[in-house]
């Protein structure tokens, strides 16, 4: 590669400010750039997502033999609560939040997010959370150790007395957190409702955006009523008050209401933005327009709706009546409509099409197999009496994994690499994409599909030890944990060395339709040149239409 | 064409739909013994949405399978695809079958619940779901002479205890839990200090236990054997470590061992979660966080272990 | 400061331009109002189902709330409602005296109430700890305090900034959103009154 121009390396990325000496300061900077702040939570979060692996291999390897004898009891029980705590409040929330900020902006047509100095501040308190829950482990006691969920009344013993312990850093980081979530989905929602561009109304709107919208909703009526929960939590900790103490007759199920009418619709959080990237990758690389775009636009909204009515199914085993268990399980089954058009929908939008398996293409096909099986599984688990087999089994945990793992962590992948050359004007190495590919599809099967076996033989999830009849599973799972951690290392191999001497790209390499693709890569501060008039739908593929009226005046030297 | 197109549509359902049967009979051997009345219907029920679940994976995949061999663009052709927007007619129908699967999955369910009818929870809020339908396997509880008293469960950080009436209306107290076999058994769960979780895999059966709480359970063991019981909920440190055994036995040997141990001096149990910890406090070995202490091991008056490397009573 | 950042004024300043940030702002303090209702409402599910459902509700020796003395400071509340209306009114008509003097009573009002709050918290004969009516009862008036608390602050620095010359001649958000999060204040109070001293 000695033959790179030098112009090459300073090249495209003068950017946010044009003339800036030194442009990779600007990722350390309070910058109001939605890109950077894009990109800034993308990396911040994808740092703690390799702090939350390290976990969970912590966790494979003292599952790998039955007794518990690679770590003490309370600390497998601390790497279980934080890697949870880690991979949801510090990898897939803000790294999905990265996207949504970076790709918004440009795929709605607007200069920038509504409130840049809000998304900013939003950002900044990523790190803090971090921070925070990190420094737990240096405090007497240890991190939290009840679990992601913090369960009274298990969270509310407090073996070592002290005011500072996990419990009270880790409420404090989930708070902040929950205030960061409400900023960017204020901003997002007000975005969206507010800077579209001329001629880009809803139904034109492309289906990521749609689905950010969705997701920022459930955000907002969502996350107060967890905040609601952890205030009462924090002060039945601290204070001694008695809101879910049983001894001092409070209610410690009414926490786990509170707890999961925000959690479940987290899960909608980020598995809507993943819908939202299947839907513009596949019909990039199938060549076929987004089949029933409306319907698929709009089943997001009905997602998010449902998402609000569903949480006790995580509660039929819990203290919860009949009468609710029954109601819930229709409500929960009720959902598998709206995912079922979606997934039908890409189904039917590649069947036909002229197909090129690049790497985030392979990602997405695999993320929506591995949804489909998902989402199989999690019929099972909405029907009462399977669930009050397999509740709190290694079956939820294998469930939810092919979820968080296999769609969102698969969605994002594809994402990456797919904006990758938009992000950075660079394109990655597709041999790399696609041994990361194949690293983290075997890596995947083989840790999480060997849990539901396990589950239905009666596994309970967290346990440190477990009976002998379940090891064969537990090795597979524990070889396929190790394997995922070793996929990440091509992954960022990849986007480190095609960031700093990668092939140029161009401003589409993929011949996508896209506001975002009609101007420079990577975009200049200001996105476009001129606002576009948009004047058709997306996926316009085969149909040789313009996108927008005013092509020519987008950007400064159109390609 | 068309006439292919049929053929090769129905040769796919046909061989999906046997695929589909042959992995539901599968589905019966990925659970542990059945050993409830409970266990039969939810074994059914899980079975037939293990068929249900394999056709639609099967032809998901399938489509997508199908698509990526033989939809592939080739190296040098840059054109589209055909540009198909949708199909109102497809799409009125992949809204429309999911809502009739739905609804049927969910009444299935439902009736396996009502026909389940471990009642549990629903006294803890006085509102009584209307019996539409009666629980099938229930059997009074007075045929082979056994008394119709609850068996109260207790659960602490980190021990199970059985309460049984004894003969002479005392508390007989075990670490083991005895069943006599097909009848119908009612269990008083409680805990003293967080929640836990009663959780018997063959007997397909989970209920968490609340504190402050008396929680009513019914169920019907039907196969004779020893069977692990899991605290299920979460309960802290040695969570884990919370198991304890489940013997079912023909109504002769229950009601013997019930005066046999009714009969016995209570001595404290074998618990491994106070094993532990002692252990590790006194042999000063890497030692975790601070943890709540372990319970002491209970007294009881039939332990099937007093000592970690005990034989088996 | 260096270029970079004046670059960046400028190009904020083109995107303020181009899109109305006063309606934008609105909006989004609008969304963000929604979303805080939810907490309160949250609090006011949990009053409810650890009223309905609790076996002693009352602490020993509680007799339940005297309505009184609250009821005046509700009326004070709810009328500080119309005053800023009022208040947002004069600034509107460009005659910023009336809007001073109206908005300071509108703060003298609504610190009123806290006053009120303090001395009735002062007088009971249960805390924070005592069983889930005390906690309940702090909890759900002491948020709603610090809303109260904030509105007053929120006003406070609207006055000040008023004595800056031509501060509102370009965009009044600051004092629509501090009206509007006051009246957001206000109905919370209504409901948090019923159900605490009304519903007894």
């Amino acid at each position: 590669m000695a033959n790179i121009p030098v112009e090459a390396l300073s090249g495209n990325r003068a950017q946010p400010y044009p003339g800036a000496p030194d442009n990779w300061k600007r990722f350390f900077s309070f910058s109001t750039d939605h890109k950077v702040i894009g990109i800034q939570y993308i990396v911040t979060s994808f740092v703690f997502f390799l702090v939350g692996g390290l976990f969970a291999m912590i966790i494979r390897g003292e599952l790998i033999t039955p007794e518990a004898n690679l770590v003490d009891r309370t600390l497998y029980n601390a790497m279980f609560t934080m890697h949870g705590s880690v991979m949801l409040f510090l990898w897939s929330f803000p790294v999905l939040v990265g996207l949504a900020n970076y790709l918004v902006p440009l795929m709605i047509g607007a200069r920038d997010m509504a409130f840049p100095r809000l998304n900013a501040a939003a950002f900044w308190m990523v790190p803090v959370v971090g921070i925070l829950m990190m420094s737990s482990f240096f405090v007497p006691g240890g991190p939290s150790q009840s679990g992601w969920w913090a369960y009274p009344p298990v969270s509310l013993q407090n073996p070592t007395g002290t005011l500072i312990n996990g419990q009270v850093l880790w409420l404090l980081a989930v708070a902040i957190s929950g205030v960061s979530s409400i900023m960017g989905a204020v901003n997002f929602v007000s975005t969206i409702f507010k800077l579209r561009a001329p001629g880009m109304t809803f139904f034109k709107m492309p289906v990521f955006v749609w689905t950010v919208l969705a997701a920022q909703i459930i955000q907002l009526f969502g996350l107060p009523a967890l905040t609601a929960g952890a205030v009462m939590l924090l002060l039945d900790i601290t204070t001694g008050t008695s809101f879910f103490r049983p001894e001092s007759g409070g209610n410690p199920v009414l926490y786990q209401h509170f707890f999961w009418f925000y959690s479940h619709p987290a899960v909608y959080v980020l598995a809507l933005p993943v819908f939202g990237v299947f839907s513009e990758i596949l019909p990039v690389y199938a060549r076929k327009p987004l089949f029933g775009y409306r319907v698929v636009a709009v089943s997001s909204l009905i997602i998010t709706g449902l998402s609000a009515i569903v949480w006790v199914h995580h509660m039929y085993a819990s203290g919860t009546p009949g009468w609710m268990r029954m109601l819930f399980m229709f409500t929960t089954m009720s959902i598998s409509v709206p995912t079922g058009i979606k997934i039908f929908a890409w189904t039917a939008t590649i069947f036909g099409g002229k197909l090129r398996l690049d790497t985030p293409m392979l990602f997405a096909l695999a993320g929506v197999v591995n949804f489909v099986f998902a989402g199989i599984t999690g019929i099972m688990l909405g029907s009462v009496p399977v669930d009050i087999h397999v509740n709190n089994t290694y079956f939820v945990v294998g469930h939810f994994h092919y979820v968080v793992y296999g769609t969102i962590v698969f969605g994002i992948y594809a994402a990456i690499y797919h904006w990758f050359p938009k992000m950075t004007g660079r394109m990655y190495y597709e041999g790399l994409g696609k041994v990361h590919f194949w690293l983290t599809w075997i890596g995947t099967t083989l840790n999480f599909l060997p849990m539901h076996p396990v589950g239905l033989m009666g596994m309970p999830r967290r346990v440190a030890s477990y009976d002998p009849e379940f090891a064969f599973w537990n090795v597979l799972a524990s070889l396929g944990g190790f394997l995922l951690g070793l996929s990440t290392l091509p992954f960022i191999l990849n986007m480190v060395s095609s960031w700093i001497q990668g092939e140029q790209a161009s401003h589409n390499p993929w011949r996508a339709i896209g506001l975002e693709w009609l101007i420079a890569s990577p975009p200049p501060v200001e996105n476009f040149e001129q606002l576009p008039i948009v004047v058709s739908e997306p996926y316009g593929y085969g149909k040789d239409e313009p996108l927008v009226s005013n092509l020519a005046e987008l950007s400064e030297s159109p390609e | 064409m068309k006439m292919r197109l049929i053929v090769t549509l129905v040769g796919a359902t046909i061989l999906l739909t046997l695929a589909s049967l042959w992995m539901g009979q599968q589905a019966y051997s990925w659970f542990p013994p059945e050993a409830s009345a409970e266990s039969k219907l939810i074994d059914d029920l899980f079975s037939f949405l293990v068929a249900l679940g394999t056709f639609i994976f099967l032809g998901v995949t399938g489509t997508l399978a199908y698509s990526v061999l033989f939809y592939r663009a080739g190296r040098y052709d840059y054109s589209d695809g055909p540009p198909i927007e949708g199909n109102v007619t497809l799409e009125i129908v992949w809204t429309a079958i999911p809502i009739a699967l739905v609804i049927w999955i969910a009444g299935y369910s439902y009736q396996v619940y009502e026909q389940m009818d471990v009642r549990g929870p629903m006294e803890m809020v006085h509102l009584h779901m209307p019996e539409t339908m009666p629980a099938a396997y229930a059997q009074p509880l007075e045929t082979g002479g056994l008394p119709s008293a609850e068996i109260a469960v207790q659960a602490k950080q980190w021990a199970w205890i059985f309460h049984y009436p004894g003969p002479g209306g005392q508390d007989v107290t075990s670490t083991e839990l005895h069943l006599p076999v097909d009848h119908r058994i009612k269990l008083a769960l409680t805990s003293d200090d967080v929640l836990h979780g009663f959780y018997v895999p063959a007997f397909r059966l989970k209920q968490d236990i609340i504190p402050n709480k008396t929680i009513d359970f019914e169920f019907t063991p039907t196969r004779i054997g020893t069977y692990r019981l899991r605290d299920s909920q979460y309960s802290g440190t040695y969570f884990a470590a919370m198991q304890a055994d489940v013997v079912v036995e023909s109504p002769v040997d229950y009601q013997a061992w019930l005066a046999d141990a009714s009969s016995r001096v209570p001595s404290p149990a074998y618990n491994r979660a106070s094993f532990e910890y002692n252990r590790s406090a006194e042999q000063s070995v890497v030692r975790g966080w601070a943890t709540v202490p372990p319970a002491p091991p209970p007294v009881v008056n039939y332990a099937p272990k007093q000592a970690p490397d005990s034989p088996p009573a | 400061m260096t270029s970079e950042s004046a670059i960046a004024n400028q190009v904020e300043s083109k995107i303020v331009e181009e899109h109305n940030e006063e309606a934008n702002s609105k909006f989004g303090f609008w969304v963000f109002l929604l979303s805080e209702s939810v907490i309160f409402l949250s609090f006011f599910a949990g009053y409810i189902v650890y009223k309905t459902t609790s076996t002693d509700w009352l602490p020993a020796g509680v007799e339940g709330l005297d309505t009184h003395d609250p009821a005046i400071n509700t009326v004070v509340l709810i009328s500080s409602s119309f005053v800023i209306y009022v208040a947002e009114r004069f600034l509107h008509d460009k005659k910023l005296w009336g809007f001073r003097f109206f908005l300071l009573a509108t703060m003298l009002m609504g610190s009123y109430f806290l006053y009120g709050q303090a001395v009735e918290w002062q007088g009971l004969e249960f805390g924070l700890t005592s069983g889930l009516y005390g906690a309940t009862f702090y909890l759900l008036t002491g948020f709603h305090g610090l809303h109260v608390m904030t509105g007053v602050l929120l006003q406070t620095i609207m006055f000040l900034r008023s004595f800056i010359p031509g501060n509102y001649d370009k965009s009044s958000f600051g004092i629509i959103a501090t009206s509007l999060f006051w009246h957001f204040v206000d109905v919370i109070w209504i409901i948090l009154y019923g159900l605490i001293y009304v519903w007894q």
